[in-house]
């Protein structure tokens, strides 16, 4: 990948968060609050937004911090900028959206030990120039938002018949609890990665029939 | 207290039916083709060429190494030819065509006298002599089992008479026909190794064998008779022991290491008529069953054709599908009828074409009866999905090697994998990487 | 003269996949049956469905994914069958059917079809069932043997309702449609070991340590293996192939695990019926039970095992 800030450059480093190394999906990051909060759409995409604006922000300041932030101690500075961002994010959900606020619980101030965050601070912001950083924290952030979002409307969809809160299936529809349970998150989340691999094997090896 | 072991199973129980009560007939026909590796070991050089006149019990293959043992002709009359063959899938071997002339001419023989009597130090020699091998089927030659290296003693002998394997009735007939020739091969085994027990193994679907085999070691001193659980592999060499004294051959050891030999009754009467007689080993009793006219317990020259033997038994019932050497467990295809018995061959099984057919493997459905069943205790299963995905060196951590391709996993298996063929060919490939590997580091 | 040359054996057993799914179906006809005689049509239909939409979803994968079709072997009958009778006889048909896909596509399919499944298919779906739809689930009825009779709802004897140790025997007590007769559920048992479909050690060591925990925890052993599904389970669930050990002390280590749980559930879980999870706890285990306790090879020491 070459350096700069070229717009082409950013434009796949923003596709390339949001769909091709899309982190739920297909670097398999964050998994942990994706299985906990997407029992509804709506914490899913609380979640996401609330992950990407830490990524943003978090991504920008490290690039920018990345030539005097000394290689040894750079993973507890990058938590503490990570820190301060999730502090930002939660004090704002509590303030303004209180009951996001309640239920997404103790998943807001575990932002900071997400994964996804550390490990585009990691391999990308320390490495690159800050806008480009930006644009990465916000493919990585909305591919994220994206992900639970995707999954929280499935879930809860199955599992109490509703869509971001409006009831969509009639009053006769015996919702399947097992879904909004734990172990249905992870069953949703297995199949739909199934599901993923399964279209880019077959997008492939359709490819490759092509260049044949 | 009936002796047995762990695992096995029960295959084909009706098919020892039709040769049980036969009693054994004589049957000698115009030519015979004699094989010159008929035991484990370096094969015999032939010392006749074509146009000699042989007599009966004369030797007309040399031995070669510490586990050859000389050949003798079956039949008395002109060598026809002395040429190279391939047999039972091994690479080509000598094989000497005699033309029978029905004279029925013996060598001089030299009897040792009663094996009560006869000098200890003469008996494996005159073993050897006899040119006699396992004939249970292993056919690993007798006066090797007999010579105790430094720091080993034999201290009981199992005569071999479960005879575990389906179809097959020699045995069993042999003891009711021949039970005091048995006892006094025996009897000659356990002299020459000086054992202080000799014990006849026979399994309890053979009463008769039982009682006939009693009666034979009434008087005789250290010899009693052991009744056996039938199921197979009962005869396997190691589950015998096993069910008999208890102890178990350690992996990799002989039996000779825990002071035991296995003989199987063919080959205590083979001794018996060594020692007293003076003859050597020219004929065994075979079964021939399955798709044939006349299923019978027949005494063949060695070197009988398979298709004189079988229009002997009044020819094949319908066009045969299968011809084995052996039972239906371990049995050996016959890729030609043309080709002849030997000292090992303890039964000849002719298949139809629907018997014959051949089964496709499906989906393991993990039933597990692979593991239960196997007289070793191997984890079939594992080894299976190792071998398949040609693994031999997990193949090889999960024992493969002791194996004993008895054929009980690939018997049980519902889904009618071929488990057995496959440790077989690990067994095989592990041998040759071993081999190669101790070729490079010399 | 065309001789055909293969590798020994040359004679196979006559128990083939096929043959042992239908000595399950067989054994279980004896259940099938009480369940329709105690609970009416009713039983009788969830059972249609629960066996149709598995042998249908089974039929409908192996098309789609373009594999050999094998419903002819039989085994999605079996769980079909399992499927329906561990549910209630209220069960509505919907709930049966996504029992049985699930059973059939989630549990079976997608980890590579028959011999692949770690869980048992038919305890998986019917552990999805009870926590999706627990009300519907537990709604357990009277027992009547004349359909058209008004049926009451009833509480079975795990959560209190006296039973004598007759009528548990019977079966004439609510539950759900196989599991309430023990009786028929031991014919069952002896048939599949007749035939020697399976094998003692499982079931018997099941119930047997149940019975044992149950007494040194106080309660009434009698009623607790007679009650709920662990005499069911025992026979027909513990015993699936794929996920029970292979190995001897593997097995009867796995036996004893279903039969403590089971009590432990019982007496101190939040459910009144623990059979389920523990079996399907045990099947999570199976690997590394047969892992730690493999069947000792012939010849070779146990300390050099050790190693």
């Amino acid at each position: 990948m070459h350096e700069g800030n070229s717009p082409a450059r950013l434009k796949k480093v923003f596709t390339n968060g949001l769909i091709s190394d899309n982190p739920t999906f297909r670097l398999v990051l964050g998994t942990c609050p994706t299985l906990a909060v997407t029992t509804s759409a709506i914490n899913g995409l609380g979640m996401g937004l609330a992950a990407t604006f830490v990524l943003i922000c978090s991504n920008m300041v490290v690039s920018a911090l990345r030539k005097v932030i000394p290689d040894k101690v750079r993973i507890p500075a990058y938590i503490v900028i990570i820190a301060t961002f999730v502090t930002v994010v939660q004090l704002l959900l509590q303030a303004y959206i209180p009951s996001l606020y309640e239920s997404l619980g103790l998943f807001i101030p575990l932002i900071v030990v997400n994964c996804i965050i550390l490990a585009r601070a990691e391999a990308f912001a320390g490495k690159n120039p800050v806008l480009a950083s930006g644009v990465d924290g916000l493919g990585m952030g909305l591919g994220f938002t994206l992900a639970l979002t995707l999954i929280g409307v499935i879930r809860e969809f199955i599992g109490a018949g509703t869509a971001f809160g409006f009831q969509v299936l009639g009053s006769s529809y015996e919702p399947m609890l097992l879904i909004v349970m734990a172990s249905g998150g992870f069953l949703t989340y297995g199949l739909l990665l199934g599901i993923i691999n399964l279209l880019t094997e077959s997008k492939k090896s359709h490819r490759q029939k092509e260049a044949e | 207290m009936k002796a047995s072991f762990r695992g096995g199973v029960h295959p084909a129980h009706h098919s020892k039916r039709p040769t049980r009560y036969q009693p054994i007939q004589d049957f000698v026909s115009d030519t015979v083709r004699i094989i010159m590796s008929m035991h484990i070991g370096a094969p015999s050089v032939p010392c006749v060429k074509k146009g000699d006149q042989v007599k009966v019990g004369q030797v007309i293959g040399e031995p070669v190494g510490a586990l050859g043992i000389p050949v003798h002709a079956s039949v008395s009359g002109e060598v026809v030819s002395v040429d190279k063959i391939s047999y039972l899938g091994a690479e080509p071997v000598q094989c000497i065509t005699i033309s029978n002339d029905f004279t029925d001419t013996w060598v001089e023989l030299h009897p040792l006298g009663s094996v009560e009597h006869v000098d200890p130090a003469l008996i494996v020699p005159a073993i050897k002599n006899a040119g006699i091998c396992g004939m249970g089927g292993a056919s690993f030659p007798t006066h090797v089992k007999l010579s105790p290296r430094e720091g080993q003693k034999c201290h009981v002998i199992i005569a071999n008479g479960a005879e575990c394997e389906t179809h097959l009735t020699a045995d069993h007939r042999l003891m009711l026909e021949n039970s005091i020739r048995i006892v006094d091969g025996l009897r000659a085994a356990m002299r020459a190794v000086d054992a202080e027990e000799g014990i006849i193994a026979i399994e309890d679907n053979k009463p008769d064998a039982i009682a006939a085999m009693q009666k034979a070691c009434h008087g005789r001193e250290n010899v009693r008779v052991q009744v056996l659980r039938t199921k197979y592999p009962q005869g396997g060499e190691k589950q015998l022991i096993q069910a008999v004294t208890g102890k178990q051959v350690p992996s990799g050891k002989l039996p000779l290491d825990i002071g035991v030999v296995v003989l199987n009754v063919g080959t205590c009467a083979a001794i018996a008529d060594a020692i007293i007689d003076g003859r050597p080993l020219i004929d065994r009793i075979t079964t021939v069953t399955g798709a044939v006219a006349q299923p019978s317990n027949l005494r063949l020259r060695i070197g009988t054709i398979t298709q004189d033997i079988i229009g002997e038994c009044g020819g094949f019932l319908d066009s045969p599908g299968k011809i084995c050497f052996g039972g239906a467990m371990t049995g050996l295809c016959l890729p030609d009828p043309t080709l002849p018995m030997a000292k090992s061959t303890n039964g000849i099984v002719v298949y139809t074409p629907e018997d014959a057919a051949s089964v496709e493997e499906e989906s393991c459905i993990r039933c597990g009866k692979c593991v239960s069943v196997c007289p070793i205790g191997l984890n079939a299963f594992e080894i299976k999905l190792a071998a398949d995905k040609d693994d031999i060196e997990k193949a090889r951590r999960l024992s493969v090697q002791d194996c004993i391709l008895c054929g009980c996993c690939s018997f049980t298996c519902p889904a009618r994998r071929w488990l057995t063929a496959s440790f077989k060919m690990a067994k095989q490939k592990i041998a040759a990487k071993d081999k190669a590997k101790g070729g490079s580091k010399k | 003269m065309s001789l055909i040359v293969s590798t020994a054996p040359h004679v196979r057993s006559s128990l083939t996949t096929r043959k042992i799914m239908l000595n399950v179906v067989v054994a279980l006809l004896p259940c099938a049956a009480a369940g329709i005689y105690y609970f009416g049509y009713r039983a009788a239909i969830v059972l249609a469905v629960s066996m149709l939409s598995a042998v249908l979803s089974e039929f409908i994968w192996q098309k789609a994914t373009r594999q050999r079709v094998k419903i002819s072997d039989c085994s999605a009958l079996v769980t079909g069958l399992l499927v329906g009778l561990t549910v209630t006889p209220t069960a509505p048909w919907w709930l049966v059917m996504i029992g049985s896909i699930f059973a059939i596509i989630v549990v079976k399919q997608l980890f590579g079809g028959i011999g692949d499944n770690f869980l048992n298919p038919a305890l998986a779906a019917r552990a999805v069932l009870l926590a999706s739809w627990p009300a519907r689930m537990t709604a357990h009825i009277a027992v009547t043997a004349f359909p058209g009779v008004d049926i009451a709802a009833s509480a079975t004897p795990l959560v209190g309702a006296e039973a004598s140790i007759m009528q548990l025997l019977m079966g004439n007590v609510p539950g759900a449609i196989g599991e309430t007769c023990k009786i028929a559920i031991i014919l069952g048992f002896v048939y599949l070991l007749l035939t020697e479909t399976i094998t003692f050690e499982i079931p018997v060591i099941t119930v047997a340590s149940a019975f044992v925990l149950s007494y040194l925890l106080g309660m009434d052993p009698v009623t607790t293996i007679l009650s709920g599904g662990l005499l069911f389970g025992a026979v027909f669930m513990a015993t699936d192939y794929a996920t029970s050990p292979m190995h001897r002390w593997a097995r009867v280590l796995y036996a004893i695990g279903i039969g403590c749980l089971t009590v432990l559930i019982r007496k101190f879980g939040a459910y009144p019926e623990g059979v389920t999870y523990a079996i399907l706890f045990m099947n999570i285990l199976t690997p590394l039970l047969d892992r730690m306790l493999p069947n000792r090879v012939y010849g070779h020491s146990r300390k050099k095992e050790a190693k």
